[in-house]
C-alpha cells in the first residue's frame, strides 16, 4: 500500500509565491518611477514557556513568530499605495498550536486615493469596515463623494473566515454598500446593506441593513448612532446611541445605550462559542454606559467608567461594572505610569470579580524598561476542583535601540492562577523597522 | 439573464465613474495617504496643531483626540470612514486585534507597552468565561466571524 497522498489546497500552496511577488510589486513600480515612499516593519517574536499536561508530563514550547509588514505609497508619483501585512510561525519545541506552523495574510491590496474629494479604491486583501460591514475580503471596495455631499460606497469579494467547526463553512461571497450624505462639521447620516452568501444557522444567508448618524448638535455636543437589522432572522442585530461632550482639550465625557439580540447578533457566527447552546439565542442584552477622560492637571489623566448590563434571562443574569483609573504622563510623553482598578457584581457571584493593576515605563536614552503588574480576585473559585480564587501576574520587560531602525527587547512574565500555578515565560522581541523616501513628498 | 448581469455591470461602472468624476470637481482634498511629520508616543492630541474641521472625516478634530471615550469608540468613526485612520495607521495596527486569524495575545505582542489599552491582559482563560458570559458581543466585535484559530484548542 503506497503513500497516502497529502492534498494541499491549491491558496496553501501559492501563499509563498502570492507573497513574494506581491511584496516586490512596489520595489519594481519605486525603480521604474520617480517618487515611492516605502515602508517595511519586521517583528520577530521568541516565545518560550512550559506547560503541564495531564498526567504530569511537562512540555516545553518555543514558537518563534514573524510580523511581517510593507506599505509603499506615492507609486509612480501617483495617488496609489499598496500594503502588505502578514505573520508565520514556526514551532522550535512542541506544537504550541494544531500544528508545527501557521501563518495568515491579513492584507495584500493596492489603494488608490483621489487627491480631492476623498474618492478611493482598494483592490486585494483588505480590512474593510463601512456601515454595517466589519469585514475582512478579498475583493475590492470603492467610494466617493460628490460636491453636494451625497456619497456611495461599495464592495464585494470574498469573505476571509476561519470557522473553527468543521462542520461549518465560512461565506462564499459577500458584497454592499452604504449610501451617505455629509455636511462638513454637522452631519453624516448612512445607510448599509451587506449581504453574505453562505450556509449559516438554519441554512440562511446573512443579508444585514444597517443605519448610522453623526450630528453635532451643538460646538461641542455630538450624537452618535448606529444600528444594525438582521433581515434574515427578521431580528434587529444591534444598536448603540450615545451623546458626547468634548468642550476642550482636556474633558471628555460619552454616555449611552446599547442593545443586542443574541438571535440576531450570532447567527450567522463562525465560532462556536457565540453557537447555541453556548449562549441562549432568546436573550437580549441592554447596556447603559459612561465614560470620563478627564486631563485635570498637566501630565495627570482621570478616567472612570461604568457600565449597567441587563438580561433578559436569569442566566447568566445582570450586572455592573465599574472601572477607575489615573495616569501620569513624563519624559516627554515617551513614558506613562498608572493605577486602576475595575469591579464586577452581578445576579450570580460566579460572575464577579475585582481586578487592580498598576505599570510604570522608564526611558532614558536608549534603554526602556517597564513593569506591569495585575491581579484579578474572583468572588468564587473559577474551576471545580480547584480552590484558586485569585490570579496574580507580573511583565517586566528591558529593550535596547541598537540602531535607528533596530531595537532589540524582551519580556519576563510570572503568572499564579486558577489555570497555573506557577508559570513562567519569555519572550524575544526584535523590530526592524525601516522607511525610505525616494523622490515623493514625506 | 447573462444581458441583465451585463446591464447591472455596465450601469454601476457608469454610476462609478460618475462618482469619481464628482469627486474630481469638489474642492476638498482628500485626506493626506499618510501624516506629514512624526507623531509624539503616546495618545494624540488632535487639538495640538490642527483645529477645526477634519478633512476626511469631516468631523471636528476634537472629537479624534485619543482619549479613553475616543478609543472605547472608535468603531463608531471607522465605519463612517477609514482614510483618516489610516493616514497614521497601518493595516498591521488594526489587525493586531481585528484579525483573521490569530495566536498572540495584543499585550503579549506589545508587553513593552502597558500604557496601550490591549486587551486580554493576565491568564485571560479565566476570566473570559466572565466576560463572554455577561458581555458576548463584546467579544464578538473580534471574535465572531472573524474567529481565530486560539478559540480551537478548547472550543471544539
Amino acid at each position: 500500500m503506497g503513500r497516502p497522498t497529502t492534498v494541499i489546497p491549491l491558496g496553501k500552496r501559492l501563499l509563498p509565491s502570492v507573497v513574494a511577488i506581491t511584496l516586490l510589486l512596489p520595489l519594481l513600480f519605486a525603480a521604474t518611477a520617480p517618487a515611492a515612499d516605502l515602508s517595511l516593519s519586521s517583528k520577530t517574536y521568541g516565545l518560550a514557556y512550559e506547560r503541564e499536561t495531564a498526567g504530569g508530563q511537562k512540555d516545553r514550547y518555543v514558537p518563534l513568530y514573524e510580523y511581517l509588514s510593507a506599505d509603499a505609497a506615492n507609486l509612480g508619483g501617483k495617488p496609489l499605495s499598496f500594503h502588505f501585512y502578514g505573520w508565520g510561525r514556526v514551532d522550535l519545541g512542541e506544537n504550541s498550536g494544531s500544528d508545527s506552523t501557521s501563518g495568515e495574510v491579513g492584507s495584500i491590496y493596492l489603494e488608490y486615493l483621489h487627491p480631492e474629494g476623498n474618492a478611493q479604491g482598494k483592490l486585494g486583501r483588505f480590512f474593510l469596515t463601512e456601515g454595517a460591514a466589519m469585514e475582512i475580503i478579498d475583493g475590492a471596495f470603492v467610494k466617493a463623494t460628490t460636491p453636494g455631499g451625497l456619497g456611495v460606497s461599495l464592495y464585494g469579494g470574498i469573505p476571509v473566515e476561519y470557522s473553527i467547526l468543521d462542520t461549518t463553512s465560512p461565506g462564499d461571497s459577500l458584497f454592499g454598500g452604504r449610501v451617505f450624505f455629509v455636511r462638513p462639521g454637522f452631519v453624516e447620516i448612512g445607510a448599509s446593506y451587506l449581504k453574505e452568501n453562505g450556509s449559516f444557522q438554519d441554512g440562511k444567508d446573512r443579508e444585514l441593513v444597517g443605519g448610522d448618524l453623526w450630528l453635532r448638535v451643538a460646538p461641542s455636543v455630538e450624537l452618535t448612532g448606529q444600528a444594525t437589522y438582521n433581515r434574515s432572522v427578521s431580528e434587529m442585530a444591534s444598536q448603540r446611541y450615545a451623546v458626547r461632550i468634548v468642550p476642550g482639550a482636556t474633558f471628555d465625557i460619552s454616555a449611552g445605550y446599547e442593545s443586542y439580540t443574541y438571535k440576531g447578533l450570532f447567527q450567522p457566527a463562525l465560532n462556536p462559542a457565540f453557537v447555541s447552546p453556548s449562549v441562549n439565542p432568546d436573550d437580549e442584552v441592554r447596556t447603559i454606559f459612561g465614560i470620563v477622560d478627564w486631563a485635570f492637571t498637566p501630565g495627570w489623566t482621570l478616567e472612570v467608567a461604568g457600565k449597567i448590563l441587563r438580561h433578559d434571562k436569569s442566566d447568566p443574569g445582570d450586572a455592573n461594572r465599574g472601572e477607575v483609573g489615573v495616569r501620569y504622563t513624563y519624559n516627554d510623553k515617551k513614558d506613562v505610569a498608572g493605577f486602576s482598578a475595575a469591579f464586577v457584581a452581578a445576579d450570580q457571584a460566579v460572575n464577579e470579580y475585582q481586578e487592580y493593576r498598576g505599570f510604570a515605563s522608564y526611558s532614558p536614552s536608549k534603554l526602556r524598561m517597564t513593569l506591569d503588574a495585575l491581579t484579578q480576585r474572583y468572588k468564587e473559585a473559577p474551576i471545580p476542583g480547584n480552590g484558586e480564587k485569585n490570579q496574580y501576574q507580573v511583565v517586566a520587560t528591558a529593550g535596547y535601540q541598537l540602531l535607528a531602525s533596530l531595537q532589540l527587547s524582551g519580556n519576563l512574565t510570572y503568572t499564579q492562577s486558577p489555570n497555573f500555578q506557577e508559570d513562567w515565560a519569555g519572550l524575544i522581541r526584535v523590530n526592524y523597522d525601516f522607511a525610505t523616501s525616494t523622490g515623493g513628498k514625506k | 439573464m447573462m444581458r441583465r448581469a451585463y446591464a447591472v455591470n455596465i450601469l454601476g461602472a457608469a454610476l462609478l465613474a460618475l462618482l469619481f468624476g464628482c469627486s474630481s470637481a469638489t474642492q476638498t482634498p482628500s485626506v493626506p495617504p499618510k501624516h506629514p511629520e512624526d507623531l509624539p508616543a503616546g495618545r494624540v492630541d488632535c487639538l495640538e496643531c490642527h483645529k477645526d474641521v477634519s478633512t476626511g472625516a469631516l468631523k471636528p478634530y476634537a472629537n479624534f483626540r485619543h482619549s479613553g471615550v475616543f478609543i472605547r469608540s472608535h468603531g463608531t468613526y471607522a465605519r463612517q470612514g477609514q482614510n483618516l485612520c489610516s493616514s497614521c495607521h497601518k493595516p498591521e495596527f488594526c489587525q493586531t486585534c481585528h484579525a483573521g486569524k490569530e495566536e498572540l495575545k495584543p499585550d503579549t505582542k506589545m508587553g513593552d507597552r502597558p500604557d496601550r489599552m490591549a486587551p486580554h491582559r493576565g491568564d485571560y482563560l479565566v476570566t473570559h468565561r466572565i466576560d463572554g458570559r455577561l458581555d458576548p458581543g463584546s467579544c464578538y466585535r473580534c471574535h465572531g466571524n472573524k474567529s481565530d484559530s486560539r478559540c480551537k484548542q478548547c472550543h471544539k
